[in-house]
């Protein structure tokens, strides 16, 4: 289809407090920022809701801040301003990493780091920084505001732990703790130019008196929600890195993991490269760390 | 809805649903028929313009999105030097086949060049998603490259 | 080639400002007063029976609808290029018995988008049987299988469709079971391609607008403005010459649009029910589901000596037609030539079977079977090469057709003598350029990253030509007019699908003439004034399209010529009279050499106007009587990464034997076109269909059906583009065509420099990531 159907009405939002009413106030009703994801949705027919709120133009949403020990970013803030962000370079270099192989361009200048977790598909590339770095999800309804910790975030494909009436305005990314971590981002797609994610894994890996004192990762497209791989984890926390500490833990991947066969990828093909991808990003991130 | 923005340079002013997709309004309401629409799925880059100097695809964008934007198509950087020179690159390297693609090509490299983003064939390949079936993409990155590469010596950029 | 004045000059094309400043208007941008939008209504279900189709509610709406029984219930083919007696018709504008998912069974026309959408939306559909989709030819052709079809007819016949077999042919030629029995090495595989699509970037659309005196004019997406006339007058019985089909641009094609495709006859019929203009334009799920390419099953055999002459040679093909015929027979009939052509088999056994499957109509893309078919049997002559332990390239140059050989491309009805051949020149300047002889083995390669080098050589024919006329349409037309300035207008009805074929044209007359391009017009065409031309497809449009164009500029210069003896009055020898470009005058002049006597052309035109002298023109109508190869080579590197199954291009060298190449820069410009499909066709592209429903997977967005990208494909340093140094006697000023045999042979390459890299050969295509990584895996060698 051409244009999303006039059964959908689309209201914009004229500040939070209007969109949170509205929100509050309207039964199947969807939050749109960028639309990337949404628009598609709706021209397509896969959604049909009866309301769209937008809120795309609330300008109050879109900023990044350092408070000093995390990176506050609003929701609306765009994958490319993330990109092009030197705090975000200096303080969550994983979150740049993540962003640069987002989609293309002309998506980047408009999809938002909010729309693209709330939209919460098993593939969401900016979910899995996010769960590396343990973010917290700030929703905001009619009745106040609460922070969701990002692991408690993804509910199943395209379901999140809002409730009605809440609105993403703000992610915050702890970075503090994480100074001299290496960290590293490895996504396969089926070409090398712009691609939805077969499978992406990132981690963070900080070494402390020559043991591996704090590792994290996460992968997207291997399971129902992206995913922190805690087997691999495990099997890393408190050892001695070598080539073989981390080939072991990596096979663990299996256990954090239920890839599906689909058009895109047979199953088995997504368990290896969780596997593959998770070795090749913990070394990576080995090498990086200062 | 009214929804007021700069296109190509001119203030318009456009009442639309706020449904309506910005290429709707753009051709239909608008008359702008360099606009294509290659996939209405976000996918190829066949809609793109720019909004306030960026590409975007304007198939999945709302109207209502570029309120108080500068909105821009090719038509509008009609004797704009950076585009003159890429066009001309363009047309003189042959990268214009069938040309459904070309506009939105056009415009993405035009911004990244403006931008500073596009010095070698590496940064093209990177800023230049779109999909073309025709040209295999070598003498359009080969274009580009020329066009930054002059545009960075005139000192314009 | 240094002697033209025109051609082989890099020049921009004349359509390139109107594209780069957005200004040309291609189908979709059409709009005419009181238009209405037409949305098709499909079918939900692969293989069903309709009972009913309510469309009161659409109708209360007030949207203009149509059912099967509103439109000609005639079954037809959507391609005239197949003479009557061998055009095979399954076809109806709407039907109530969908034979693949998507098929339309319905139309609405309304004035908005919108609304359209709405009516379309409302119409419901009640099924007498759903039957379970037959996805598999193999599945398709056993006795006891549901008949997709049961009646079709043949030109004016009706025949039984047996097994669901759409077609056959079956040709041979000398005794096979000897030639196996003096090959030292027999090697024999089976080959599977995907369903690939053409990812045309414009999608299919339409305008069709009633005129006054029940005329009707139709712009659409289409590589034939006469066929698709032709059909429509057929259908509708409207007299052709109240039927005008005007060229538009177009936005790509690759062979999508020879046919007149679905939406044409469905507009007209809204059309004429609605008394207004209707334009429908498909969204891409749509342009999906009206065509894709065919997929082709291989068995071949193939013997040779020690020595490394081929003895003997039997391929099977099975063609998976889909729901609906378009060009499965002829299919049959290229692939064997195609086949035949390549190398001297010596002794033939061919069996070709086309079968209908509940998928997507097949239809020809870009090479019409040919990058199939070159993929195999390069990838075997590789193999036998390996097997005799000679040298591939070697054992290629021993066997090809080439010069003096005969030669049949599309099919055995049309042979002709091979009379220019650059395979040499090209096999051996880019093994130099590629280093060819460091390529290594793949025993030898070891890592993580593994680089390796392949070679792919093929061909195509420059159109369909022939001697005898055969089973195919192909001839061409054109009109060249001097116009009172001196000026000309060129009018032809070929389409330019963006490879600058009429480019090609304009400075194929402008070096007969003197005249420069910037003066020759390519006039807008219709079907109402223009000569008939077949399609703009089988790589005809340089070689025969050119040709015509060559041959009206001859009689044009000859009623230049003569008139210009009447203005000079003086007994000027009329053989001594010439016309050329002058350089310092910058135009045509009429002039005798060694003499004072010169005068500008547009001088002649204005005199002959203000004399009433008449209007100098020239009206062609040519058949070419051969369709001479194309022949291209490609070597590639790529370079595989083992651990992820990725494959890379490092550098590529496609090589062309054009003749005399017109557009240099539209050369190249096929070469890496051809070269990115090719790469597609080896790695990603295919429409896979869900084994139940029959619905492609994916629900047919593009999200997943991926063609390369710039970030895929070599850059300009990377890509080397080589033009043998040959002359086509029959072609204009020496050229020959060259749309599909830029991509024909790459896949072939690509393949066969994996099998460098890993050790590995494919089978079956496309080679996702994860069959590589199962390759290896298989092999030992990755751990893990």
């Amino acid at each position: 289809m051409y244009a999303i159907p006039s059964s959908v009405e689309v209201l914009v939002a004229r500040d939070l407090r209007d969109a949170l009413k509205l929100a509050s106030e309207l039964e199947d009703a969807r939050v749109m920022a960028g639309g990337t994801d949404l628009v598609v949705d709706l021209k397509t027919g896969r959604l049909r809701p009866r309301y769209v709120i937008y809120i795309g133009g609330l300008r109050e949403l879109k900023y990044i801040r350092d408070d000093g020990s995390s990176l506050h970013i609003g929701a609306l803030t765009t994958i490319q301003e993330l990109l092009d962000s030197e705090v975000v370079a200096s303080r969550t270099p994983l979150l740049r990493a993540v962003a640069e192989k987002f989609a293309y361009w002309q998506i980047r200048n408009v999809a938002t780091i909010g729309g693209n977790i709330c939209n919460a598909s098993p593939a969401a590339d900016m979910a899995v920084p996010l769960l590396v770095y343990e973010a917290f999800i700030r929703a905001e309804s009619v009745e106040g505001s609460r922070l969701i910790p990002v692991r408690e975030f993804f509910k199943g494909p395209r379901q999140t732990a809002l409730r009605r009436g809440e609105i993403v305005t703000e992610i915050i990314v702890p970075y503090r703790g994480l100074e001299g971590s290496g960290y590293a981002y490895f996504k396969a797609g089926r070409r090398r130019g712009h691609d939805i994610s077969l499978v992406a894994v990132a981690c963070v890996v900080k070494v402390g008196d020559g043991v591996i004192s704090d590792v994290r990762v996460a992968l997207n497209s291997v399971a129902p929600t992206p995913v922190r791989a805690t087997s691999v984890e495990r099997a890393l926390t408190g050892k001695k890195p070598s080539l073989e500490v981390i080939e072991e833990a990596s096979k663990l991947v299996v256990h954090d993991i239920s890839p599906i066969s689909d058009v895109r990828a047979p199953a088995e093909y997504r368990a290896y490269m969780a596997r593959l991808l998770t070795r090749e990003a913990l070394l990576e991130a080995l090498a990086r760390v200062r | 809805m009214i929804v007021k923005f700069i296109l190509n340079g001119k203030p318009v002013e456009v009442d639309v649903s706020p449904r309506e997709t910005l290429i709707n309004t753009l051709r239909f309401k608008l008359r702008v028929k360099s606009v294509k629409r290659g996939c209405e799925r976000g996918e190829c880059g066949s809609c793109t313009v720019l909004v306030n100097g960026n590409p975007v695809t304007s198939c999945i964008l709302l109207t209502i999105q570029v309120e108080g934007a500068e909105v821009t198509t090719v038509e509008g950087l009609v004797g704009d030097e950076i585009f003159e020179r890429l066009a001309k690159s363009f047309i003189e390297t042959g990268a214009v086949q069938c040309g459904f693609c070309t506009p939105g090509i056009l415009l993405t490299a035009y911004a990244g060049i403006k931008q500073g983003r596009i010095k070698s064939a590496e940064d093209a390949k990177e800023y230049i998603g779109n999909l073309c079936r025709c040209t295999g993409y070598v003498k359009i990155i080969e274009a580009v490259v020329k066009a930054a590469s002059e545009v960075r010596s005139s000192g314009r950029v | 080639m240094g002697e033209f004045k025109f051609i082989g000059k890099r020049t921009p094309r004349k359509d390139a400002e109107a594209k780069v400043t957005g200004a040309l208007k291609y189908t979709y941008d059409l709009e005419v007063p009181g238009m209405l939008i037409g949305r098709i209504v499909r079918s939900p279900y692969a293989f069903a029976d309709i009972r009913r189709i309510d469309v009161s509610e659409a109708v209360r709406m007030g949207a203009v609808v149509i059912t099967p029984d509103d439109v000609p219930q005639k079954p037809y083919n959507p391609r005239l290029v197949s003479v009557h007696e061998v055009t095979f018709k399954d076809t109806y504008i709407l039907t109530y018995r969908p034979r693949y998912l998507g098929e339309p069974v319905a139309a609405v026309a309304a004035p908005s988008e919108e609304l359209a959408q709405r009516a379309a939306e409302s119409i419901r559909l009640e099924f007498e049987r759903i039957y379970k989709p037959i996805l598999d030819p193999f599945e398709a052709i056993k006795p006891d299988a549901p008949k997709i079809h049961e009646r079709i007819m043949r030109g004016d016949k009706w025949i039984e469709v047996e097994n669901n077999i759409a077609a056959r042919l079956d040709y041979e030629e000398g005794d096979v079971e000897k030639g196996f029995e003096e090959a030292d090495v027999v090697v024999e595989r089976t080959f599977k391609t995907g369903k690939r699509y053409h990812m045309q970037l414009e999608p299919k659309a339409v305008l069709v607008v009633p005129e006054p005196g029940g005329k009707i004019t139709i712009y659409t997406t289409t590589q034939s403005i006469h066929n698709t006339r032709i059909l429509i007058s057929q259908l509708f019985d409207i007299p052709e010459s109240r039927v005008n089909v005007v060229r538009v641009p177009i936005g790509g094609s690759f062979g999508s649009s020879i046919q007149t495709n679905y939406l044409v006859p469905i507009a007209v019929a809204l059309a004429l029910k609605a008394k207004k203009p209707v334009k429908i334009a498909y969204t891409r799920e749509e342009d999906m589901l009206d065509h894709s390419n065919f997929v082709f099953y291989f068995k071949i055999k193939v013997g040779a000596r020690r020595d490394g002459v081929f003895t003997a040679a039997e391929f099977t093909n099975i063609l998976d037609v889909g729901a609906h015929q378009v060009q499965p027979y002829p299919l049959l009939g290229t692939s064997l030539g195609w086949f035949v052509s390549m190398y001297k088999w010596r002794n033939i056994r061919y069996r070709g079977i086309a079968v209908y499957t509940n998928k997507v109509p097949g239809c020809a893309m870009r090479g019409y079977g040919a990058p199939e078919v070159q993929w195999a049997v390069e990838t075997i002559v590789d193999e036998i090469a390996e097997e005799l332990g000679v040298d591939p390239i070697e054992l290629r140059l021993k066997n090809y057709v080439g010069r003096g050989d005969v030669f049949w491309g599309q099919g055995p009805t049309v042979r002709s003598i091979i009379k220019s051949d650059g395979v040499p020149e090209l096999l051996l300047r880019g093994k130099e350029i590629i280093n060819w002889d460091k390529r290594g083995h793949p025993s030898q390669k070891k890592g993580r990253f593994r680089r390796g080098i392949g070679v792919g050589r093929g061909f195509h024919t420059s159109g369909a030509g022939g001697p005898i006329s055969g089973e195919v349409v192909d001839y061409t037309g054109c009109i060249l007019k001097l116009n009172e300035d001196g000026t000309l207008d060129y009018i032809t009805a070929l389409q330019d699908h963006g490879g600058g074929t009429l480019d090609a044209h304009v400075k194929i007359i402008a070096e007969e003439l003197g005249v420069p391009p910037e003066l020759i017009n390519i006039a807008t065409a219709s079907t109402e004034t223009t000569p008939y031309d077949v399609c703009t497809h089988a790589s005809r449009g340089t070689y025969v399209g050119g040709e015509c164009a060559r041959r009206a500029a001859q009689i044009v210069k000859q009623k230049i010529l003569e008139t210009a003896l009447r203005i000079i009055g003086r007994a000027v020898n009329p053989e001594a009279l010439r016309i050329g470009y002058d350089d310092r005058l910058k135009q045509a002049v009429v002039y005798v050499e060694g003499t004072d006597v010169k005068i500008p052309l547009a001088e002649i035109a204005r005199t002959a106007w203000q004399r009433n002298w008449g209007t100098i023109g020239a009206f062609v109508s040519y058949r070419a009587t051969s369709a001479p190869p194309s022949f291209t080579v490609y070597f590639v590197e790529v370079e595989v990464d083992t651990w992820t199954g990725k494959v890379r291009p490092v550098r590529v060298v496609a090589g062309a034997d054009v003749g005399t190449p017109i557009n240099p820069d539209m050369v190249e410009g096929q070469l890496h076109g051809g070269f990115a499909m090719a790469w597609g066709m080896a790695f990603t592209e295919n429409t896979r269909y869900d084994p139940s429903t029959g619905e492609i997977a994916g629900r047919g967005l593009i999200t997943d059906y991926k063609i390369p990208t710039a970030a895929d494909v070599p850059g300009p340093e990377e890509f080397t583009v080589i033009l043998a140094n040959t002359y086509e006697p029959t072609g204009p000023f020496g050229a020959k065509g060259l749309g599909e045999a830029a991509t024909n042979p790459a896949v072939a390459a690509i393949l066969n420099a994996l099998y460098n890299a890993i050790g590995v050969r494919f089978y079956e295509l496309p080679v996702t990531p994860d069959k590589i990584v199962e390759a290896l895996k298989e092999r030992g060698e990755l751990e893990w």
